[in-house]
């Protein structure tokens, strides 16, 4: 059912995953854990709050303001001020018996003639889409309970949404494999090193290197981990696909302070020691540039393209060459090297498909 | 907002709830006591708490009144469309989806405003630490496709230069992502898009009800060799032993044909899309070879061939 029709058949899927910024192992910092700053509360916040607030306190026995205020988000002098109003509230012709009743006694509040007002606001779409989609994405992950509260939750959110929760929306964050994640999110909890099997695939080598794990992110359909590598000297950033083996050490760190992390959404810039490569484009290799960060784009009537980008590791740029084959060329590269890393690449593809002993058919 | 224009829209919205029968403007006017005593004034006020309702995504239903010699419109907001039904949600629920949404965040949506609706914020938002954090790329186009996928009502877009009009049936995140699977008027068939790829905003029709195709729709896997029509052709693909756990897990154990003394695999492929094969075994550069069918390996043999050539006539 698929179709190349309405899909760019383009797409940048490497074997080192999807969306490959050819960087793993290098210092880019993704999605921090921030919670970010509250927003400010406008008027059609406290609107919208009022009447989600309501039908809650109403459907109680006397809560205690501080429950309210911390199920939902207030202060309590946000709650005082609301329940001001309430009193206000109610249906032609206003007289005490149609308007809410508000009583407060100690620290407890109960409303009654509330029944206008007896269920919130239905969901919005972005609202309903926002807690399927985050349900989704975790019934997805290894080690899922499909038992589990999440997963009842989900269904009866959906059920409500009016949607069936496998068959509406699947959130795919990365490849992983059973129990990996978890021994690293474990790891990064307990500020505890790990020691690992990781496949450097810019450089195509693969190493056992001590990580102090600082965070775990999924970002554009793969799963990252953050941290100091001992090997490398300096913080970097790695694939948890491309972890083979994780043994977690008993050895202890002290995690950087908070302020130390980057910030939301930073992209990796390559600096000025990294080499750089210009080529140029036939239009059907456009993904490229949607894809790789890059220093300059040159674009031409006829759609085709004229790019600079950094070459961390030339095993990167030769994958990269390969793949687009006579869709690509290099025109300037800092590194003599990077000149023929294309050709240079093919031939030693070529040679495995013509080796006497190889698999398959011979040439012929 | 003032409190007066605060205690004004809640009685507007109760008043509008309760109506058995649209009420006019004038009629609100008269029963709701609150707007200002001048004609022009008051239709101003009115216009704008209108306008302010349906920005908060208000059900605000607009309809001839009945029983009226002269045709005249006037507005309710129905309780079926309004009232959230009650999930029923166990605190233990609430608190596993707060987790999650606190952990899985979709861009420019509120999932907190969500969970107030369903019972309010429960149990601890750090509740793990270490925990992993994923951002979902978010957009215009999103929440207004999931809410056409729920109500089973079509939407219209540009894709490649046409308008389409889909009949949308699931969203998938994929390597980054947003798809839609729908049914497309114009092909006459099933169709993915790509969410980044729409040259237009959505609009959302309305009319009547589609029907869903009664097996499961299937998105999920959209791997960029099986982006083709036709009949897929298996391939047999040999995997070096550096990245043979990688494909393995990427495609899954059942892929997995061979695994040989050496560590390497040979996993299979179903292929209808050979451009984007070609492309993904190249990826592995020469720590994975084409081994079946015949055709395809020729392919990716004379795709090198021609590149080694070229290059070695054209390099300085």
């Amino acid at each position: 059912m698929t179709d190349s029709d309405s899909v760019d058949p383009g797409g940048p899927a490497t074997p080192g995953g999807p969306a490959d910024p050819g960087r793993a192992g290098d210092p880019r910092p993704g999605p921090g854990a921030g919670a970010g700053p509250a927003k400010r509360t406008t008027a059609s916040d406290r609107f919208l709050r009022l009447l989600t607030v309501v039908p809650w306190i109403a459907a109680q026995d006397g809560p205690r303001l501080e429950e309210v205020c911390e199920r939902f988000g207030m202060t309590r002098k946000q709650l005082l001020d609301d329940l001001q109003i309430i009193p206000l509230v109610g249906l032609p012709p206003y007289t005490p018996d149609t308007l809410i009743d508000v009583t407060i006694e100690g620290d407890r509040v109960w409303l009654r003639f509330a029944d206008v007002f007896a269920r919130p606001l239905q969901l919005t779409p972005d609202q309903g889409l926002a807690l399927v989609a985050a349900g989704a994405a975790w019934r997805e992950l290894p080690g899922a309970d499909p038992e589990g509260p999440l997963a009842t939750a989900l269904d009866k959110v959906a059920g409500v949404l009016g949607v069936d929760p496998g068959d509406a929306v699947s959130v795919a964050l990365g490849d992983t494999r059973p129990g990996l994640l978890d021994s690293l999110r474990r790891a990064a909890a307990e500020h505890r090193r790990v020691r690992i099997d990781y496949y450097a695939y810019s450089r195509d080598e693969r190493t056992t290197r001590e990580v102090d794990p600082y965070a775990l992110f999924a970002d554009e359909g793969a799963w990252y981990v953050r941290g100091h590598c001992h090997m490398a000297g300096g913080e970097r950033l790695f694939r948890i696909d491309r972890i083979y083996d994780v043994d977690v050490l008993d050895t202890r760190f002290t995690p950087p302070p908070a302020a130390a992390t980057p910030a939301d959404g930073e992209v990796f810039t390559p600096g000025p020691e990294v080499a750089r490569v210009t080529l140029e484009l036939a239009p059907s290799a456009r993904w490229v540039i949607e894809t790789y960060p890059v220093d300059a784009v040159d674009e031409r009537d006829d759609g085709s393209l004229r790019v600079r980008l950094a070459v961390s590791a030339q095993p990167w740029l030769a994958r990269l060459l390969v793949r687009l084959g006579p869709d690509a060329r290099v025109v300037e590269a800092d590194d003599e090297a990077l000149l023929h890393a294309g050709a240079d690449a093919a031939r030693r593809v070529l040679a495995r498909y013509e080796r006497e002993d190889g698999d398959g058919p011979r040439p012929r | 907002m003032s409190a007066a224009k605060l205690e004004r829209l809640l009685n507007l919205t109760a008043l509008l709830l309760t109506t058995p029968r649209p009420l006019t403007a004038q009629e609100i006017r008269e029963r709701l006591d609150a707007y200002p005593g001048d004609l022009a004034a008051f239709r101003r006020a009115f216009e704008r708490d209108k306008d302010a309702l349906r920005a908060m995504g208000f059900p605000l239903e607009m309809a001839e009144v009945p029983g009226r010699e002269q045709p005249i419109d006037g507005y309710r907001i129905p309780k079926d469309r309004y009232y959230l039904r009650d999930p029923g949600l166990t605190p233990e629920e609430l608190a596993a989806l707060r987790l999650a949404a606190s952990v899985v965040r979709l861009e420019g949506t509120s999932a907190r405003e969500g969970l107030l609706k369903l019972g309010g914020l429960v149990g601890d938002a750090d509740g793990e630490p270490g925990l992993a954090v994923a951002a979902l790329p978010g957009g215009p186009d999103l929440g207004p496709l999931f809410g056409a996928i729920a109500a089973q009502t079509p939407v219209r877009f540009t894709y490649r230069g046409e308008q389409r009009r889909v009949d949308p049936y699931r969203l998938d995140y994929q390597r980054g992502r947003w798809y839609l699977t729908g049914f497309d008027h114009l092909r006459t068939a099933e169709r993915l898009f790509r969410l980044d790829r729409f040259e237009s905003r959505i609009d959302a029709l309305t009319g009547p009800r589609f029907e869903r195709p009664s097996t499961a729709v299937p998105g999920g896997a959209i791997e960029p060799w099986q982006l083709g029509e036709g009949q897929p052709v298996e391939a047999l693909v040999l995997v070096d032993a550096p990245q043979a756990p990688w494909i393995a897990q990427h495609l899954g154990p059942d892929a997995v044909r061979e695994e040989r003394f050496d560590g390497s695999v040979v996993v299979a492929m179903a292929v209808t899309n050979r451009d984007n094969l070609r492309s993904f075994v190249l990826g592995f550069l020469d720590h994975a070879e084409v081994l079946a069918p015949p055709e395809l390996r020729e392919d990716v043999i004379a795709w090198v061939r021609a590149m080694a050539r070229a290059e070695a006539g054209t390099a300085p």
